[in-house]
């Protein structure tokens, strides 16, 4: 069928596209730029239709929520043979129309309509996390907004957030965009956020106008990353650190997940997919901290003990007929996913892993294994961690997470913390020189870092299981092992690899499965889920008995794109930007000598030297494993 | 006739401020501007194409003030001019009438104005600025005296928010607020905004004949939102986890109870003023002849387009309400309304309705042959037969006489039953048929033979059963002074259709017997109640009177509607002796009476986007059953349908001479 396409003028410009794109869609597409602060490129209809699938489409219709709601009126164009300007965002071309996107007319309009905002806008730029990030700011000043024309508030229009949240508002610079309600439902479907209150009383607000540490919140930050202004920013702990940084009495150690090193860049001018891994560590020792360990490491050791589980769950439930053991086996590392499955689906829980993330995991064998083995005194290291996500910090603080008799971890820093911190430091990140990570937990594997990306984990887990399992390489079931069939966007994904031939059960895991007879012939199953919106189809399909139900093992992550995407990374994001820092990961991995976690020589030593009963042996219970409560 | 002195309307400038110069004829009729209330001249008037000013001395700043101030209010704070523009120019305003120096200077409210018309969200943004940027862009030395003056005198007045599918709906449900609630989902919100105006909102979401679809301003781009569909969604929520279950707790104030009302008919009328006078705090009873209630909800409205346990369900609210139904109690035959008043009700509320079908006025229309019968009483039958109290089984072929809704029930609920062929006669043509469209779509499709221009002269029968009816072709006569096309019998053109079972679906009236004139409530020449039209109190004291027996056979949305309205009335006659001046009421008609909120062009270059459908079921299926034909829509079905609602919102405002009262209302 001939696809119908429309042919509008903008600026002088023949555009030609296809019926319903809407102006302000068609005027980028010839790289024509009309200003918004409430469309995002994430929000806007063509993003969440092509993100997903046919079905997360109508999950997305389900919730009703699907246009952008073109409440900021900066957009505005004129059509000729129109009176009034409108809303190109809002503006669906269904036949030939003539748009100008620059006028007097339309200059002036918008600047009155930034002014407006400023009117209702409390805080100085200069005290403001997004100073120099801000889309407000950056438009202000495009638009030559100088004067207070209509006023400025004087004094706080809302009272500023309590201390002890996360996830921090502040409704004196809100804009009303609505883009974090939209994100949080549409994404996530948590729905922390809602609108409140009718015209000037109008503001985003968490259920009952509560705290965002009393809401049902995962934490996973994505609103901050879409918040156009500093409305929404996270716990900022990077004071705390830098005072232990200056303590002499104190050991300040920090681990590097792999998704921040591939995105810190940005916040200096890189382009997005810039890796400065090895640059980091430079630029972190210099910023002061005494040692820098590799998150990808504990990736690695998480690997070896969610594998060693899955494989002990798959013989108690497949052979044993144990109904304790509940299949399919979910991942744990995303600490946003673990809070949303203890709200909304407790039922689940029996279905998660228990082992901790690697944050945690680093924690625990950092002031357990590391301090030992160096003779230092736990209760004076300060264990650091550089995450790319804000819910990274509630896991730390999580009460459950010091079974060494010390907190497994005592800051999360999100990438956009520590970027500020290496710049309060004068560290200019792109052009330091490159330094390896220290022992003894410097040795990563390809399949630790790509634990940043979607699909990461679970390509992980498969290299390490079924080489295991088969005693066979893996690159004989996948090219370079490279397990394609799990990577990509789409929000959920399924995958399947049938066992043919069985090996000897290696010696690690020997205590856990007599053999690997029972496996020949089964065919795994495996599935993916990214945005907790994603989990929830996820998770109903199971309920109904739907293809996902026939899965051994699920991957979720909380946010859209995994780690790379967390909340905690640098603004701005968007399908590109994630695209780019997927390809970052991917391609350190490819370029690894070590790519699996099983062959990681640091992973190997620890089981030999510290956990000397193998996984899901006691010790690694006690220390590399968790548990989970239902949360109201 | 007021006599205006300046202003602008539709762009169009009126100045009569120079006494040297003549008063021109004036060139706006205005209808019903002088007055609001009695005694109180109407000094100013603002609205959303301009604003006229009656009497020199009125201060714009202060007219503005109120206008924007309630228009501030109004606002959803959605879009950035709106929301802080209306708050900037009141303020600005606020500052100006008090005689303080202002943050903004009239250029910079221009600016405002303009921004908001040019640039806002939605029709009330887009329309408040307008008569104030008229203002001063035509009458700007009048704001800039008034600044000079310094402080100025309070007016007096009030402002009223609208919007034309309010103004045309009977009940005035304020529609783009609940569609709102239904694009925020919150579903909930919106049945409680349906709820503050009657009970019965799956009933009305079902049935209602849309006088707002009719009004809808989404009719100038492509098609009406569908209010009603939307209606029902938000209704059938009610089915839902999560519904809202009414109670005692929902009364604000109970009364003593002596303060006892007596409801007279459990039909959409009796049922929406009980609603209300127990929300009030009354201790109703509604005496219904019946066994159950609906009234003509219930017998009139076949089950196939509103399922019965869908009505039952919203009568049991009265119940929970603490409101008692007495069945089977007919006025006229089990008490009089002297009799109520003997057991101590303190107001009695006449919802009677019209029971009794009108003959056609044909040869040999005796209504005791077997196989005649009127609309009202074959629906009554259907109605026993679809609750399986008294099954029938229609044979042979029907015929139904009428062109309105109950005609069409009653062809569609005779095919129901088991007729083999259904005939429609109509005298008039298929367009001039006073039913709804989509109800004369639906019975084509489920296979009725439509005569038009066709009128029967007698009905034929032998041994006392209707074997067939004489008809007679209709021709439509030239347009007379009026531009009516009549109709007239073709010579000659005689014909006959068998049948056994002939239907006169033309009409209705109150039940005869069921008021003597020993109630003293006298009625008028159409035989219906008479009735005070803004009290609804009928000839004798205490009693009020509303529904079709006041009206003659009407919609269940006006029948709702004068519940509401005669709940108001009873509620201010019980505990003050007399009847209140309702402001809105007035401003309604003045909206009315000039036809302010008349069609205007919509600038919105939006996509034309066809309303959304109720699924229905298959014509070949439906019509061998009573199942609902119309199944729900959709969450995201009912998310698009809201979206398309333009919310066109309109302020208007009055400056008096003296308090408005009971303006709080």
């Amino acid at each position: 069928m001939d696809v119908q396409t429309i042919t509008i003028t903008i600026d002088g410009k023949a555009v030609t596209v296809a019926p319903g794109t809407t102006v302000l869609e068609a005027a980028r597409s010839v790289g024509i730029h009309i200003p918004t602060l409430c469309h995002h490129d994430d929000l806007c209809s063509e993003a969440l239709y092509s993100q997903t699938s046919e079905s997360d489409r109508s999950a997305h219709e389900e919730n009703g929520m699907l246009s952008t709601p073109s409440s900021c009126r900066l957009c505005l164009v004129e059509v000729e043979g129109l009176a009034k300007l409108h809303a190109s965002c809002a503006l669906p071309i269904h036949n030939a129309m003539t748009i100008h996107t620059s006028s007097t007319a339309i200059r002036h309009a918008r600047r009155d309509i930034l002014e407006l905002m400023m009117s209702e806008h409390y805080g100085d730029c200069f005290a403001c996390a997004r100073n120099g990030t801000c889309e407000l700011q950056k438009l202000c000043a495009d638009y030559g907004v100088t004067s207070e024309r209509f006023g400025r508030p004087r004094a706080p229009l809302f009272p500023m957030a309590a201390p002890g949240n996360i996830i921090v508002r502040d409704m004196n610079k809100c804009i009303l965009c609505r883009r974090c309600v939209r994100m949080c439902a549409l994404y996530q479907g948590v729905y922390a956020l809602t609108t409140e209150g009718r015209g000037d009383h109008s503001r985003i607000s968490a259920f009952m106008g509560r705290e965002m540490k009393d809401a049902i919140c995962i934490n996973c930050g994505q609103c901050i990353n879409r918040c156009p202004t500093g409305a929404l920013t996270e716990r900022d702990d990077t004071e705390a650190v830098w005072h232990a940084i200056e303590d002499p009495d104190k050991i300040v150690v920090i681990q590097t997940a792999p998704a921040p090193r591939a995105a810190i860049g940005e916040a200096f001018g890189c382009a997005p997919g810039t890796a400065l891994t090895q640059q980091l560590n430079t630029a972190l020792k210099r910023a002061g901290f005494d040692r820098v360990f590799d998150t990808t490491f504990s990736a690695d050791l998480t690997i070896m003990e969610e594998g060693a589980e899955l494989l002990s769950r798959l013989y108690k439930g497949l052979v044993l007929k144990d109904n304790g053991a509940r299949l399919p086996q979910f991942t744990s590392c995303s600490p946003g996913w673990i809070k949303f499955i203890e709200h909304f689906h407790p039922d689940f829980l029996p279905n998660l892993s228990s082992a901790k993330s690697p944050q945690q995991m680093m924690g625990a064998v950092i002031k357990t294994y590391f301090a030992e083995k160096n003779g230092w005194d736990p209760s004076k290291i300060v264990s650091v961690s550089l995450m790319p996500c804000t819910a990274k910090k509630f896991e730390a603080a999580r009460p459950e997470m010091d079974s060494s008799g010390f907190r497994d971890v005592d800051f999360a820093l999100t990438t956009r913390e520590l970027a500020r911190m290496l710049k309060q430091a004068g560290i200019e990140l792109p052009k330091l020189e490159e330094t390896p990570f220290d022992d003894p937990f410097g040795v990563s594997s390809g399949s630790g870092v790509i634990f940043g990306a979607t699909g990461g984990v679970m390509e992980a887990a498969l290299r390490t299981v079924l080489e295991l399992v088969t005693g066979d390489k893996v690159e004989c079931l996948f090219d370079k092992a490279d397990i394609k069939p799990v990577r990509g966007f789409d929000g959920v994904r399924m995958a399947e690899v049938t066992v043919d031939k069985v090996g000897p059960v290696p010696a690690l895991i020997a205590h856990l499965v007599p053999d690997f007879e029972w496996l020949k012939g089964v065919t795994l199953r495996v599935g993916l889920a990214h945005g907790t919106i994603n989990a929830i189809r996820v998770l109903k399909d199971i309920q109904e008995g739907g293809p996902l139900s026939t899965c051994h093992f699920i991957e979720f992550m909380a946010c859209p794109g995994g780690c790379l995407g967390g909340g905690g990374q640098p603004i701005p994001t968007d399908r590109d930007i994630r695209s780019a820092r997927a390809k970052a990961l991917y391609s350190e991995d490819a370029h690894d000598v070590v790519r699996k976690s099983h062959e990681n020589e640091d992973v190997l030593r620890i089981y030999r030297d510290f956990f000397t009963e193998g996984p899901l042996s006691r010790k690694s219970h006690e220390l590399l494993h968790t548990h989970y409560k239902e949360r109201v | 006739m007021s006599h205006i002195v300046y202003g602008v309307w539709n762009g169009a400038v009126h100045d009569y401020r120079d006494p040297s110069k003549p008063t021109p004829e004036n060139p706006v009729a205005l209808h019903g501007l002088d007055v609001f209330n009695e005694g109180n001249p109407i000094r100013a008037f603002v609205g959303d194409r301009g604003f006229f000013v009656f009497d020199k001395g009125v201060s714009l700043i202060d007219t503005f003030w109120r206008y924007m101030d309630k228009a501030a209010e109004q606002s959803c704070g959605k879009c950035t001019p709106c929301r802080m523009g209306t708050v900037l120019v009141r303020d600005a305003l606020a500052d100006m009438r008090q005689g303080n120096s202002s943050a903004l200077t009239l250029d910079d409210i221009v600016a405002l104005a303009r921004q908001m018309t040019d640039t806002s969200l939605c029709g009330l943004g887009m329309t408040c600025g307008k008569a104030l940027l008229e203002a001063l862009e035509n009458f700007r030395g009048e704001f800039e005296a008034e600044i000079k003056e310094g402080k100025q005198p309070e007016q007096e007045g009030m402002v009223y928010v609208t919007a034309p599918c309010i103004e045309a709906c009977p009940s005035k449900i304020n529609v783009p607020q609940y569609i709102d609630y239904i694009r925020d989902g919150k579903p909930s919100h919106s049945l409680g905004v349906i709820l503050q105006k009657y009970p019965m909102a799956a009933t009305c979401g079902r049935v209602c004949v849309r006088f707002c679809e009719m009004a809808c301003r989404r009719n100038l781009v492509d098609e009406a939102v569908g209010i009603k569909t939307l209606k029902r969604y938000v209704a059938d929520y009610q089915t839902t986890t999560g519904a809202l279950t009414f109670s005692k707790a929902m009364i604000a104030q109970s009364l003593p109870p002596s303060m006892r009302v007596a409801v007279v008919g459990a039909g959409p009328a009796g049922v929406s003023c009980a609603y209300h006078l127990l929300l009030h705090g009354y201790h109703v009873d509604i005496l219904e002849a019946m066994d159950q209630g609906g009234g003509m909800a219930s017998i009139g409205i076949p089950s196939y387009r509103l399922p019965k346990d869908v009505l039952l369900s919203e009568m049991d609210i009265i119940t929970q309400l603490g409101g008692r139904f007495l069945f089977n109690q007919k006025l006229g035959r089990d008490y009089s309304v002297d009799d109520l008043f003997a057991r101590g009700y303190r107001a009695v509320f006449l919802g009677l309705g019209c029971q009794e079908g009108t003959k056609m006025g044909v040869m040999n229309e005796d209504t005791s042959l077997t196989g005649y019968d009127s609309g009202i009483g074959f629906l009554l039958k259907v109605h026993d037969h679809v609750a399986g109290v008294k099954p029938i089984k229609l044979e042979g072929d029907v015929v139904v006489v009428g062109g309105g809704n109950v005609a069409m029930d009653c062809v569609r609920s005779a095919i129901r039953m088991g007729a083999r062929t259904v005939h429609l006669i109509y005298r008039r043509t298929r367009d001039d048929m006073p039913a709804d469209k989509e109800e004369i779509t639906a019975a084509e499709a489920e296979g009725i033979v439509m005569h038009f221009l066709t009128n029967p002269t007698e009905i034929l029968s032998a041994d006392g059963k209707v074997t067939g009816v004489k008809l007679v072709h209709m021709r439509q006569t030239e347009k007379d002074t009026r531009g009516r096309r009549n109709v007239e019998p073709i010579p000659g053109s005689e014909r006959v259709l068998n049948c056994s079972l002939v239907i006169a679906a033309i009409g209705q009236q109150i039940q005869s017997g069921a008021l003597t004139e020993k109630d003293g409530v006298s009625l008028n020449k159409w035989k219906c109640v008479d009735v005070n039209k803004t009290s609804l109190a009928t000839s004798r004291e205490g009693v009020f009177a509303g529904g079709d027996c006041e009206t003659g056979p009407a919609t269940l949305i006006h029948a709702m509607a004068a519940g509401l309205k005669a709940a108001r009335a009873i509620d201010d006659w019980v505990r003050r002796g007399y009847v209140r001046f309702f402001p809105r009421s007035r401003m309604r008609q003045i909206l009315r009476d000039n036809n302010v909120l008349a069609s205007d062009v919509a600038e919105i270059p939006v996509k034309s986007e066809y309303r959304v459908h109720h699924p229905e079921l298959d014509p070949n299926i439906r019509k061998q059953m009573f199942e609902e034909v119309e199944r729900p829509i959709s969450r995201e079905e009912a998310y698009h349908e809201a979206k398309r609602c333009m919310r066109c919102y309109r302020v208007y405002s009055v400056v008096t001479a003296e308090p408005v009262p009971e303006s709080h209302n």
